[in-house]
């Protein structure tokens, strides 16, 4: 799974050269093997790495604010996103849809490197969700929905069905 | 061939303007200052109507996809062209055609399709011409998606320096 959304995330940084990746663990950490020194170990770690070897440092974020809240949402994937109990995920979503509520992209109005990868980290998520359920969530929706069109991102992943206008309109508000 | 925009300097056409801004790497438009608002296309053809200038600009630049890409959303960018002129521009008590464009970017990032068109422009400059929307969009909590939607095409680079350069002009002329 892990290793799949890697050189998805190759492909969206542009990186022409793929490269080799094993896994550790029961948790199936993925590991970057390099030529020389130690291999780089952790999702979060091998993505920022792969965003500064593409030069894309933008995607980290423009401003020291803009790069703190990118690591945050970052940590938020691994530690939060990933493995989560089924019982979370209501929560999640809650607080996900309030955060963007004013926002295009999770660090404001420019996408960044968390954009994909809690896509990806979302993506089975949504897609068990029932139409009702995304319009509940409509802010998340429109997030992922932006994201799975925004060129080379969704790659590996099926497109979500979403609606684009809402159908459950009283009682939201 | 060189099109060349001549624009009511008092009264900028900001939907004219931006839609300029996004064809200028693609065609070459030439912008002037004057007392109406033209598009110049050959001496017997010239566009006086805000929205038929944009529309000719949109469609001889169609790499850029302004007009979307298929029927059905070329008739969405006509929809929204309409609600720009008739709706927004010049009228009074714009709450309820706020409350319908909040409606329409509850689910969507852009106003038509998954990229700018037309119709992002277009009301965009409305809305930025309208000295009522932007003291209702600077209420907080007042239709969240159009401040939204509003604030990340205002922080996108042709729109920052159409903003900068036309859009006081224009609200001073308003008043």
């Amino acid at each position: 799974m892990a290793l799949k959304e890697l050189s998805s995330l190759e492909k969206f940084l542009g990186l022409k050269k793929p490269n080799k990746y094993s896994t550790q663990g029961d948790r199936k950490v993925p590991v970057l093997q390099s030529n020389s020194g130690p291999g780089l170990v952790g999702l979060v770690t091998i993505a920022t790495h792969l965003t500064q070897e593409a030069k894309k440092p933008d995607l980290l974020g423009s401003s020291a604010e803009e790069r703190a809240v990118v690591q945050q949402w970052l940590e938020y994937r691994v530690t939060r996103l990933d493995g989560c109990a089924k019982e979370d995920i209501r929560t999640i979503l809650k607080d996900l849809n309030t955060y963007l509520e004013d926002k295009v992209y999770l660090a404001g109005n420019h996408i960044s490197i968390a954009d994909p990868l809690m896509y990806y980290g979302l993506h089975h998520i949504i897609m068990d969700l029932a139409v009702h359920e995304k319009e509940k969530y409509l802010n998340v929706t429109r997030w992922f929905d932006h994201m799975q069109h925004y060129p080379i991102v969704r790659h590996h992943l099926p497109p979500v069905a979403v609606l684009r206008n809402r159908v459950y309109t009283s009682g939201h508000h | 061939m060189a099109l060349n925009l001549t624009i009511n300097s008092s009264n900028p056409p900001l939907g004219a303007l931006l839609t300029a801004e996004h064809v200028k790497g693609t065609v070459s438009v030439s912008v002037e200052e004057g007392k109406d608002n033209k598009l110049r296309v050959s001496e017997e053809v010239q566009f006086s109507d805000v929205n038929s200038i944009t529309r000719y600009l949109a469609r001889v630049a169609p790499s850029l996809g302004l007009y979307g890409s298929n029927m059905l959303e070329q008739t969405e960018v006509d929809h929204w062209l309409e609600y720009s002129a008739r709706r927004v521009c010049g009228q009074s008590n714009l709450t309820p055609a706020l409350a319908e464009l909040d409606m329409a970017l509850a689910l969507r990032t852009f106003l038509v399709g998954h990229s700018l068109t037309l119709a992002d422009l277009c009301v965009w400059a409305a809305l930025k011409g309208s000295g009522e929307c932007q003291a209702i969009m600077a209420k907080t909590g007042s239709f969240p998606h159009v401040c939204r939607w509003f604030s990340f095409l205002s922080s996108q680079v042709p729109f920052v320096s159409v903003g900068n350069k036309w859009a006081t002009t224009k609200m001073a002329a308003g008043k």
